[in-house]
């Protein structure tokens, strides 16, 4: 009879025991996901910068790459850079401009020109393992790294347009109609692989320095941010 | 014929020294310009150069045309002049960025133009900024070490406010000697610490900045400072203080630690210990325990008991008649020596010691009483000496009182006759005295009262005073008497003579009848202990063997 009562008394309190950690556990829950929500967006957009920055300052170094031994006449048979995919996209072209254009809007730019270059990296990632380069495996290495942070920088981005209102979510689509392929023969790959890489580096450059000036934007209380 | 050929030739060498002439005069079109380069400070304006070829002789102008992306025609430089000879400056309005440029530059003289190859560019392309401004040098004189801070400016016309541009500056540090520059890193801010900086060394310092991913702008104009060198002179006098401080700090260790014992003293003085007045601490540690019982008495005024039983035991006196002993004026003169004195011999609890009866010389009895014990006491081993004489006088008068007619066995009267003498004083003599306990009270011992000549010794039992006051007259000798043999003479031959009581006690005697089993006969005879037959036992009695009388 004893041992009944204190089993049953034992379950009882497991019982109790059990409500509390699931109430503990779902207060903990809640705190969290307010406790995510509470990041300021000047500390994503700073976040985002940098990745930005760092996607710029890759694309660079590429190209710096690939010219060391391009031969200086290829250079005039080049196609122009206005012949970009992206170019279609209405972009601010000096500092007045840009600073006129509305943070919801120069967010949709930066985002639509970031999806607009996922298509175009996986061609260039395929073409540069045939690459008739001498830094072909370079070049191969970085053009993975690019992949990798234009694609976290376009998750934080999305996660910031959420935050910044119904204009920021907008994408101008910027379809890749180039294909596959890129040139049959070495000088047209090598062109091509060049006039694409030009491409992308202007536009994580404008996507840098779009993101830049929303950063400062946002921290106006904090001048050391710019 | 001859003369037109020579016309022919002159015209052609006229011609040909005509235009060597116009060779001469360097009249030609212009030499195909250079473009160098362009450069934007600040992404805002660029501006860009060109080099001219050769002029031609004649004066040649230079005109920049470019073309732009998204932009139609071609268009010239729109400022020749801000920045200088060949360049063409490009200011707010007409730069774009994210967009291509083709340059051109046209070399144009009265003779003909000449163009330079097409330059591409692009304004984000040639971003190099201006070198930092107003780089100032501040030296902190701290405690440890000195430390340099430098300060600076950033370049005028950057906008970084509005996020357009954002700069990072480097440093750069090198000491005057050498050619080792060390570089830091500075980020955003326009000042930076120094800690690593050795006093009395000039420092140079250069600062560079760069915007966003462009180029490095140029090295500022060095700035220099001299850290002060006047921390180090502190440190030769602090440590000449503390020297001098050290040596007497030292000199006073080492005077204490050899003067430890004294300073121990003084410092922790001995406690003091529990001292005994008379007694030598040294002389106990010797551990000579005689010495120290001798120091102790002396000091204190009880006597010592020590010898007392082995004078019991070393002397007993056994009486004899008078008549039968020579009389021997030697010995009564000795008697005074060799007496026993009975007063101040109690020989019991109730038997006091008695005393002379006669009044007059009771005092002199006393005196000489007291003489004869000093004697005794003298020729006593006994450690008792002075102290038992000074016990002894308080005793008399009390006894005198209390035995007023006891006859005395005195020495003093020598003349006295037998009869008179109640005493049963015989000449001696000359012997060595048997000494008298005064304090005896010997219970323990059963006193001889007669030697029987039969070799019998009769033991004497408690003796019951006659008289009304209590004590005996004349048994007071007999008691005395008859608890000692006295010796009566000593013979040459080591033979005692013990000398017996006489007559007195016959009176005595007759009352004690009770008490005395054996005082009747003891008169008559004259025991006699002789000499072979006396054996001094060893424990001091003198046995009575029975001799045969000499008679």
């Amino acid at each position: 009879m004893e041992k009944e009562k204190e089993t049953a008394a034992r379950k009882r309190g497991e019982m109790a025991h059990r409500k509390t950690s699931g109430s503990k556990l779902l207060m903990t829950v809640l705190y969290m996901v307010a406790a995510c929500s509470a990041i300021p967006i000047s500390d994503l957009l700073d976040r985002a910068s940098q990745r930005s920055d760092t996607l710029h300052s890759l694309s660079a170094t590429l190209t710096q790459e690939l010219d060391s031994h391009f031969p200086p006449i290829g250079r005039m048979i080049m196609p122009r850079p206005s012949m970009c995919h992206t170019s279609s996209l209405q972009t601010p072209i000096d500092k007045e401009q840009a600073l006129q254009v509305s943070e919801s809007d120069l967010l949709s730019l930066a985002r639509s020109l970031l999806q607009a270059w996922v298509d175009p990296l996986v061609v260039l990632s395929t073409s540069a393992n045939t690459l008739p380069h001498p830094a072909q495996s370079n070049i191969s290495n970085k053009i993975q790294e690019l992949q990798q942070h234009s694609k976290n920088l376009g998750d934080g981005l999305d996660i910031l347009s959420g935050k910044m209102g119904p204009a920021a979510q907008t994408i101008s689509l910027l379809p890749y109609r180039g294909g596959n392929d890129i040139g049959q023969d070495k000088i047209s790959k090598l062109t091509n692989f060049h006039f694409l890489l030009s491409c992308f580096r202007r536009d994580s450059h404008k996507i840098d320095s779009f993101l830049k000036v929303l950063r400062c934007r946002a921290a106006k209380m904090l001048p050391e941010m710019c | 014929m001859l003369c037109a050929r020579m016309r022919r030739d002159v015209g052609l060498v006229l011609l040909l020294l005509l235009s060597a002439a116009v060779k001469c005069n360097s009249m030609s079109p212009p030499g195909k310009p250079v473009l160098l380069g362009c450069r934007s400070p600040e992404k805002e304006t660029f501006t860009c150069w060109w080099e001219p070829g050769s002029d031609g002789g004649l004066p040649t102008t230079h005109r920049l045309f470019y073309e732009r992306e998204r932009l139609e025609g071609t268009h010239e430089c729109p400022d020749y002049r801000s920045e200088g000879r060949n360049s063409c400056f490009f200011d707010k309005n007409y730069t774009s960025i994210w967009v291509d440029y083709c340059l051109t530059v046209v070399a144009s003289n009265a003779l003909g133009n000449a163009t330079s190859d097409p330059f591409k560019m692009e304004v984000m392309e040639i971003v190099k900024p201006n070198a930092p401004e107003n780089v100032t040098l501040l030296v902190e004189d701290r405690e440890d070490s000195p430390c340099l801070h430098v300060k600076w400016e950033r370049p005028h016309k950057i906008d970084t406010k509005s996020g357009w541009v954002t700069i990072k500056y480097e440093l750069r540090v090198k000491q005057e000697n050498s050619d080792q520059w060390k570089e830091y890193m500075s980020g955003k801010q326009t000042h930076i610490s120094l800690y690593s900086v050795s006093p009395g060394v000039v420092y140079e310092v250069q600062v560079r900045c760069r915007l966003d991913h462009g180029f490095w702008s140029e090295w500022s104009n060095s700035t220099c400072v001299k850290i002060p060198n006047y921390l180090q002179t502190e440190r030769p006098f602090w440590l000449l203080v503390s020297t001098l401080f050290a040596i007497p700090f030292l000199a006073a260790i080492c005077i204490l630690v050899m003067k430890r014992k004294r300073v121990k003293q003084c410092v922790l003085p001995p406690v003091p210990g529990p001292k005994i007045r008379g007694v030598d601490v040294q002389l106990l540690k010797s551990g000579r325990s005689e010495d120290v019982l001798n120091a102790l008495i002396i000091n204190q005024d009880f006597p010592l008991m020590v010898t007392w039983k082995d004078q019991i035991e070393d002397y007993l006196i056994v009486t004899e008649n008078d008549e039968e002993l020579l009389p021997h004026p030697s010995n009564s003169q000795k008697r005074k020596k060799s007496l026993i004195i009975p007063a101040g011999f109690c020989l019991d609890s109730e038997i006091q010691c008695k005393e002379s009866t006669a009044s007059q010389s009771d005092t002199e009895k006393a005196g000489e009483r007291k003489n004869e014990k000093d004697n005794f006491l003298k020729s006593n081993t006994s450690l008792s000496g002075e102290s038992s004489s000074n016990t002894v006088p308080p005793l008399l008068p009390t006894q005198k009182q209390q035995c007023p007619s006891l006859n005395l066995v005195n020495t003093e009267a020598t003349d006295q006759s037998p009869s008179d003498h109640q005493n049963a004083v015989k000449p001696f003599a000359n012997s060595s005295y048997v000494d008298i306990q005064r304090h005896v009270k010997q219970v323990d011992y059963s006193k001889v009262k007669e030697v029987n000549g039969d070799n019998i010794l009769l033991l004497k039992k408690e003796n019951v005073p006659l008289n009304s006051s209590g004590y005996m007259d004349d048994q007071r000798q007999e008691n005395i008497s008859e608890d000692y043999s006295r010796v009566k003479e000593v013979d040459s031959d080591n033979m005692v003579f013990l000398q017996k009581q006489n007559v007195s006690v016959d009176i005595s005697c007759r009352d004690k009848s009770n008490h005395y089993t054996d005082c009747p006969p003891q008169k008559p005879r004259n025991p006699r202990v002789t000499g072979p037959n006396t054996e001094r036992t060893e424990s001091g009695y003198v046995d009575t063997v029975p001799a045969p009388p000499l008679m």
